[in-house]
């Protein structure tokens, strides 16, 4: 089930909330873990043994962990077996078929491949469950004896399927004990509409025009459409990413938890760095404190923490899709970080404007890697970007588009925010208004939705 | 009260989701919306196997939506929000000038119009010898109405395509090319009626629907009789059995739903006949009335896409005594506001449509002779019709 539609916002969201609220305090937890299991096999019955026995698996593994702190030996046996087991299936539902396709390619063999699914979410909850085993082995945190509260916090509806990646640290307490306000709940509504409508009103609205050039073929395409197609696809993935969260953080909120933040205006970056801090931002996160610490970070020498690096943005990359093209994307970002560090970083801070014309272009050229899964048909399309192809078929898809594209490009930048700060009396007034059309709109626009895809079932 | 001042947003919404869903779930079900011209999504039977294969929740949501409170206010909702952001298109319909909407159509499907044109020419190879048979692809409205298409919207260049088509024809095949009648067509309407909105009279093409007008096929018609040295009716002596069907809101519109959609006016001519039969069945009208009065109006045209329909009358301007000539038109549905002038040209019009033939065409071939045989597709339907092949069974 995805957010974005109108079984859930009818339906599922009224039924699950009202039983959670009616819920006496020490069984909300079970409610929200059924609810949430019920979230889960709507979309994907039948992988919802493998998100169980991985639960299972770090479970007993944070028990045992506990049971056997003074066996050092023995501890970390159960982390590495209780990593393979998560990270086998991610491994083997993700990467099988990329495995295979590449060595067929490269001896010639021609071994069929397997007709597997992704199960839904499974990039999401495995990093989430990660964070549990490893930090409970490294005594950063209690081991949960409870498998209620353990198995909410993997499976807990909001952000099962698309993020935050939550770590187990970051709402432990709260899984325990939480107070939740009407005030809360107020907010987590406000946050959970801007996140539909980005969705729904600006992603879906502006992706559309994306899939139109891609449909259209890019051998057929003009310059300037061309480049309207990947700007429309450079918002359309932050709005329906950024939605996303936002949505998720919203009900979070409204359930009593805080999860992390996910996105802060990653556009208005100055450097790929920076952008890095603002874009996904607990994925980076997580391969920070997960990954790249855990290999020395840049506390080492300076060769190998250029390859620490290396590594981190190899596995970002791969991450996000089987495909060599994700791979090139997060090697693209290893590069201009690199070079940020190395020379170019002091340089940008001087200079506004060219900085943020750079980071633009640069994270533009990134969405071009990411955007076109095939090799072939990428060098079609930097061929057309770069080398000037001259047409009329623009002025069409520039009219249509147009007022949703300037909507677009504005509310990538904190402006909501701005005249919140500004002119919080007006704001007080305004917001309800507002946010009942962005509801209104939204559900109307589901409703006759001729576009509405879920991007992430590659993830 | 004081709740609701405090936290108005928290009671507001809370509201109106509780009040819409069970509202919801109680507002009775619809079968098909008049407003989209389609069957909506029924209730799904539960079942564990589909369940399991992932084929029950897809369908529930489906259904879902389609049955949702309120649907029809919904869309209008959406149109107007697409409106005033200045949108032109909504579900593969442009919108362009003087109120007319068109087909987004920037690609098309060259190998079934290859395949298409292989079994015309294989019917052409088995009866080409001892009938004469027409070859004529319509072009859609976009093509022939281009300057009140919206700027810098590059679609299929028809023309082009049909005259490929026409050049890959077995060359005992001869082409009716109706590109220069159907813009002849729309000059002369102009000329007729120099404010050509809102007078509907004169539309050549449809403004919310895909098809030709009745004016259209007539001017299609008129060529076609031409071609074959034979006379035609005229417009004049038709015009006093015209009568007009209001308020027809047609396909583009099913699929858009434009709130601002300006609806056209249906032209029929009430044309004598002695009788028409529909695959056996007789029938005392020319036309299906009752259709006049729903949604759907165009299906009211010779009762729809039917298999094989026989239109007798004594209209016949090129009668010849004891003699009864007879035309075959291979059809869509184009040829429905079509075919009924044929009989001002011929004793018996047979009419044919390849999506719905009950019988083998090599039987009805052999068992009848014909004067004439016309093939009349329009250009999209050409390119996407896998019916075509029934011409050769």
């Amino acid at each position: 089930m995805v957010f974005s539609s109108i079984l859930f916002l009818f339906r599922f969201l009224p039924v699950a909330f009202l039983a959670y609220y009616l819920t006496p305090k020490r069984l909300k937890n079970l409610t929200l873990l059924i609810a949430s299991l019920v979230f889960y096999s709507w979309g994907e019955v039948r992988y919802f043994p493998i998100m169980l026995s991985v639960i299972l698996v770090n479970y007993l593994a944070g028990l045992g962990i506990e049971r056997f702190r003074e066996r050092k030996k023995l501890c970390r046996s159960i982390l590495v077996v209780s990593l393979v087991f998560s990270l086998g299936f991610l491994a083997f539902f993700k990467y099988t078929n990329f495995l295979l396709q590449n060595l067929n390619g490269i001896f010639g063999l021609s071994i069929p491949y397997l007709g597997l699914t992704l199960p839904l979410g499974i990039s999401f909850y495995t990093f989430q469950i990660m964070t549990y085993t490893i930090d409970v082995y490294f005594g950063k945190i209690e081991t949960e004896h409870n498998i209620i509260n353990f198995g909410t916090f993997v499976v807990l509806f909001p952000q099962l399927i698309a993020g935050p990646i939550v770590k187990f640290s970051d709402i432990s307490a709260e899984l325990k004990d939480r107070t939740i306000t009407p005030k809360m709940v107020q907010d987590g509504i406000a946050l959970f509409i801007l996140g539909l409508g980005s969705k729904v009103l600006l992603a879906n609205a502006i992706g559309s025009l994306w899939t139109e050039v891609e449909t259209l073929g890019f051998t057929a395409v003009s310059t300037p459409l061309a480049w309207l197609g990947i700007i429309a696809f450079t918002l359309q993935i932050y709005f329906d990413f950024s939605g996303y969260s936002l949505m998720a953080i919203g009900m979070g909120k409204a359930l009593g938890f805080t999860f992390p933040q996910n996105f802060n205006y990653p556009y208005i970056s100055r450097s790929i760095t920076e952008f890095w801090r603002r874009w996904h931002m607990t994925l980076s996160g997580w391969f920070r404190e997960y990954l790249y610490f855990p290999l020395g970070g840049s506390r080492v020498k300076p060769l190998r923490s250029y390859f620490n690096l290396f590594v981190v943005w190899f596995a970002t990359g791969l991450w996000h899709g089987a495909s060599w093209n994700f791979v090139l994307w997060g090697l693209y970002f290893f590069v201009l970080i690199s070079l940020e560090r190395l020379w170019l970083k002091p340089f940008l801070d001087r200079h506004r404007l060219f900085s943020h014309v750079y980071l633009l272009f640069a994270v533009v050229m990134g969405w071009v890697l990411f955007a076109i899964t095939d090799m072939g048909r990428l060098g079609v399309f930097v061929g057309r970007l770069f080398s000037f192809v001259p047409g009329s078929d623009w002025i069409f898809y520039l009219r249509n588009y147009a007022v949703i594209l300037v909507l677009g490009i504005v509310f990538s930048m904190p402006v909501l925010n701005k005249i919140r700060d500004k002119c919080p009396r007006i704001t007080k007034w305004f917001a309800i208004p507002f946010l009942a059309l962005v509801f209104l709109l939204s559900t109307a626009y589901l409703v006759d939705s001729s576009y509405n895809p879920f991007l992430y079932f590659r993830f | 009260m004081q709740i609701l001042k405090k936290y108005p947003l928290l009671i507001l919404f809370a509201a109106f989701l509780i009040i819409t869903s069970i509202a919801d779930m109680f507002v009775s079900r619809r079968e098909f919306s008049e407003m989209e011209n389609r069957y909506l999504e029924q209730r799904p039977k539960f079942s564990f196997a589909q369940l399991w294969r992932n084929e029950y929740t897809p369908k529930y949501e489906k259904y879902v939506n389609d049955q949702f409170i309120g649907r029809d206010g919904w869309i209008t909702l959406k149109s107007v929000s697409e409106s005033a952001l200045g949108k032109i298109e909504n579900n593969g319909i442009v919108y362009g000038k003087e109120h007319h909407m068109f087909e987004y159509y920037r690609t098309t499907d060259e190998r079934r119009i290859e395949l298409n044109t292989g079994f015309i020419n294989k019917f052409i190879g088995q009866y080409g010898e001892k009938t004469p048979i027409t070859v004529s692809i319509i072009p859609n409205s976009y093509e022939i109405l281009d300057d009140l298409m919206p700027a810098g919207l590059e679609n299929i260049d028809q023309q082009a395509v049909i005259a490929k088509v026409y050049s890959e024809l077995d060359s005992r095949a001869k082409t009716l090319d109706l590109e220069p009648v159907m813009r002849r067509a729309v000059a002369e309407a102009k000329k007729n009626n120099p404010q050509s909105f809102p007078g509907t009279e004169s539309q050549i093409y449809y403004r919310t629907d895909h098809h030709w007008t009745t004016l259209g096929a007539y001017h299609a018609y008129r060529a076609f009789i031409q071609s074959r040295g034979l006379q035609a009716v005229e417009l004049g002596a038709l015009e006093p059995l015209a009568y007009y069907v209001d308020g027809f809101y047609g396909s583009y519109y099913s699929k858009c739903k434009l709130f601002s959609a300006v609806p056209d006016t249906i032209e029929v001519y009430d044309i004598p006949f002695d009788s028409i039969t529909i695959d056996g069945e007789e029938k005392s009208t020319l036309h299906d009335l009752s259709k006049w009065t729903v949604r759907d109006k165009h299906a009211g045209f010779l009762w729809g896409n039917n298999g094989l329909t026989v239109i007798k009358s004594e209209n016949n301007l090129n009668h010849a005594e004891g003699e009864t000539s007879r035309v075959l038109l291979i059809k869509d549905s184009y040829g429905n506001p079509f075919a009924p002038f044929l009989t001002y040209s011929y004793d018996e019009v047979w009419v044919i449509d390849l999506r719905s033939l009950p019988q083998k065409m090599s039987e009805l071939m052999e068992e009848n002779s014909f004067d004439d045989v016309l093939i009349l597709y329009n250009f999209m339907n050409y390119a996407s019709d896998t019916n075509v092949a029934f011409m050769t069974y």
